[in-house]
């Protein structure tokens, strides 16, 4: 009894500085994001007006704020499939194929994730260029030098799509080591048994190599929507400062412009919350509709 | 024994969490009243700044020379490209610089933020102080109409929050080289700019860029100047209404869809904070004629290679018709002063040794040109071609957009200036345009500050 006792207290004081690091730096703050998102303030002064939900009535008849909200889905969904589907089929064909090199494709293709963004920003502004970059000259080997150069960042039906072309580049990597150390765990008897009974290797991806690793591939659903917010915030800032003229503005850009540059800060707040309740309600709705019965090997 | 171990591991982890508190170093900086050197007590001139091309050098010389002239003073510098992101927190506790030298138009808006809450310092007083080491007064030695502008006096009071620094003159640069070789003469009028226009379009070459639209603010200005006079400026930059409706305010809009028509269709995609210099590099090309621009723009531009012949030319706007006045914007920075500074009055004397002519000589040697009397007959070189703008006939146009309450979702620059971007590209209509405009100068009407 005496030794339980003394168990307990142990425990609780090593729980204790975590959870005071955790309630301070994390829990606070967000409160302070909901409380804030009531109030008129510019951000530097002690004059705060409260004025209830009026920031989310005006968020809610902002057509930048559609705009904004409309490009951040656009990327998520387009982003997260891509993404999804190439780190899956990369990863198979890494860990299940017997490739030359197959470690120093691992690496090259990790790399990306491990670059700053604005160096990737930088590297796709080059690709991107309208007269000299990559995309354009390969292009003009089909449709001729002197045409009319495609303006990969200044067409505002396509810059949005530049962007997530970018986004792709850097993220299917990271993913696709993830999916590779589920993968790994399978056992090859499975594929051999299933190779003895005449399935394809298709036929085997999608019936042994996605139903064992479905776990991982709904914990990574969460991490595409997190990560692209964030992600797209970063980039837009890194490459195209939400433009030309508001085309690729996203939430979060949105966000830092309205609470700095306009000087609006509880406005700013409400759209953090407006961005928080969304990314959770998206993450919940995702992991409900991919519920499965777990496979065990 | 396994207890006695247990205390000690808990206790360590204590120790760690302590050490995540970080140093709260409480600067107990007495007040000694208004004597600066009473006693031998030093006092502390907090100063913070935005790094721009001028670089921190020249800062640092004349914090120096302004020690050296008040004993007992020491002036703390922080001079960073992201001076905002330093002094900000520190702020939103309470901490304020006693000065900080930053211009409105920076993307984080932290002089725009400080303007609209009345968080600043009222400065009227400067321009009544003596210039250290001179017989003037600051008002005396400052350029006239400096610190009349909505810039300076944003709360239409007549009194100066924020004073005036390192002015450039704005207007179009373009290859004076090119237009000797080509026999061009530098357009006049608008109409004489779109028959140099389609003259050059034959030759392959745009008419015009620009580096991104931010650049518009000063051409939008000095053509507001144009086409109305100073009176109709005034009155849009105060959204009086019906004021964009008006055949001023159209004679506007449509010169600048029509030179829309006329920009280097690449533009918009360089369009951007990382390849803005692209389209700068248009001009020193010789792919497009003129760019809006300050006179900065011969430095950021200093290394980039160009065109055989190429060399700096600038001029201010063509005139809406034959014979009328043409403007050049001026764009100046501001230093201002927050309303918590614990050491405003020592903040006014380092703002009027500011334009003593020992500081201007130590700004002038990187070519950050204070606003004083005099001061351009000592320039040399590209600059002196390019502060003469106003001496050889051109008006300079100043203020900006009158100061508001913040409105949420509500930006006039995005309204009037982002959207020349979707003007080139056929995203959006001259119509469309004024529209937006339109909406967002009726919101900032009803917030504008009394």
């Amino acid at each position: 009894m005496k030794y339980n006792k003394g168990k307990g207290r142990f425990i609780f004081f090593c729980l204790t500085p975590a959870v005071i690091l955790f309630v301070i730096f994390l829990i606070i703050p967000t409160i302070d994001v909901f409380r804030m998102s009531l109030y008129k303030w510019g951000g530097y002064t002690d004059d705060k007006t409260f004025v209830g939900m009026q920031n989310f009535t005006k968020l809610f008849h902002s057509d930048k704020f559609y705009q904004a909200f409309q490009n951040s889905i656009l990327l998520i969904v387009i982003v997260s499939v891509v993404t999804f589907a190439f780190a899956l089929v990369f990863a198979s064909m890494l860990t299940r194929e017997k490739l030359k090199g197959q470690n120093m494709f691992r690496i090259v293709f990790y790399i990306p994730n491990i670059l700053s963004v604005v160096v990737i920003s930088a590297i796709f502004s080059a690709i991107y260029d309208p007269n000299s970059g990559l995309l354009n000259a390969f292009l003009n080997l089909f449709r001729g030098a002197g045409s009319e150069p495609t303006l990969w960042l200044g067409n505002q039906k396509i810059v949005i799509f530049s962007l997530a072309g970018a986004m792709i580049w850097q993220a299917i990597g990271y993913y696709m080591v993830m999916y590779m150390a589920s993968m790994a765990n399978i056992p090859e008897s499975l594929y051999e048994s299933a190779g003895l009974e005449g399935a394809s290797r298709m036929h085997q991806f999608f019936n042994i190599t996605i139903p064992l690793i479905w776990t991982n591939i709904r914990t990574t659903l969460t991490f595409f929507i997190i990560s692209t917010i964030n992600m797209s915030f970063l980039f837009v800032t890194a490459m195209t400062g939400g433009g030309p003229d508001g085309a690729t503005e996203v939430i979060l850009s949105y966000m830092y412009k309205e609470a700095y540059t306009n000087s609006s800060y509880g406005y700013g707040m409400a759209i953090g919350v407006v961005v928080f309740l969304f990314s959770f309600a998206l993450a919940a709705i995702l992991n409900a509709v991919t519920r499965r019965e777990h496979l065990e090997y | 024994m396994k207890k006695i171990l247990g205390l000690v591991l808990t206790a360590s982890l204590t120790l760690g969490l302590a050490g995540c508190g970080g140093s709260t170093d409480s600067n107990a900086s007495t007040a000694s009243g208004d004597s600066t050197s009473s006693s031998g007590e030093t006092r502390t001139l907090k100063f913070a700044a935005l790094e721009t091309a001028y670089g921190t050098d020249i800062w640092k010389e004349v914090a120096a020379a302004f020690e050296k002239n008040n004993p007992g003073v020491k002036v703390d510098m922080t001079i960073d490209k992201n001076i905002e992101d330093l002094i900000g927190p520190g702020m939103k506790s309470g901490d304020f610089p006693d000065i900080i030298h930053l211009a409105v138009g920076q993307p984080k808006g932290l002089t725009e933020t400080f303007i609209k809450d009345n968080n600043l310092t009222d400065l009227s007083d400067v321009l009544s102080m003596t210039v250290p080491n001179e017989s003037v007064t600051v008002k005396d030695k400052l350029i006239p109409g400096f610190t009349d502008t909505t810039i300076t006096n944003p709360y239409g009071d007549g009194k100066t929050f924020l004073m005036p620094m390192f002015y450039s003159p704005c207007g179009l640069f373009y290859n004076a080289g090119l237009f000797e070789q080509k026999g061009w003469e530098v357009p006049k009028t608008w109409d004489e700019m779109w028959a140099l226009g389609d003259k050059a379009k034959a030759e392959g070459i745009s008419l015009f860029s620009y580096p991104t639209t931010g650049y518009f603010d000063a051409f939008f200005y000095a053509l507001l100047n144009e086409a109305g006079g100073p009176e109709f400026f005034t009155k849009a930059m105060n959204y009086t209404e019906g004021v964009w409706q008006s055949p001023e305010a159209t004679q506007v809009f449509d010169t600048i869809a029509k030179l829309a028509t006329y920009t280097e269709k690449t533009v918009p995609a360089n369009g951007n904070k990382d390849n803005f210099t692209k389209n700068q590099q248009l001009i020193l090309d010789n792919k497009a004629l003129f760019m809006p621009n300050g006179t900065w723009v011969v430095g950021e531009m200093g290394k980039a290679p160009r065109a055989d012949g190429f060399k700096w030319g600038f001029t201010s706007l063509p005139a809406v018709k034959d014979g009328g006045d043409r403007y050049s914007y001026t764009f100046f920075e501001q230093i201002w002063v927050p309303a918590k500074a614990e050491n405003a009055d020592l903040a006014k004397q380092f703002i009027a040794y500011l334009y003593s002519d020992e500081a201007a000589a130590i700004f002038a040697k990187v070519g950050a040109v204070q606003p004083i009397k005099g001061m351009s007959g000592k320039l040399d070189g590209d600059n002196k071609l390019f502060y003469s703008i106003y001496d050889n006939g051109a008006k300079a146009a100043m203020g900006a957009f009158a100061t508001t309450d913040p409105v949420e979702g509500v930006n006039i620059s995005d309204a009037v200036f982002g959207t020349v971007d979707s003007l080139v590209t056929g995203a959006k209509t001259e119509q469309q345009w004024v529209e937006a405009i339109t909406k967002a100068s009726d919101a900032l009407r009803q917030a504008l500050k009394k």
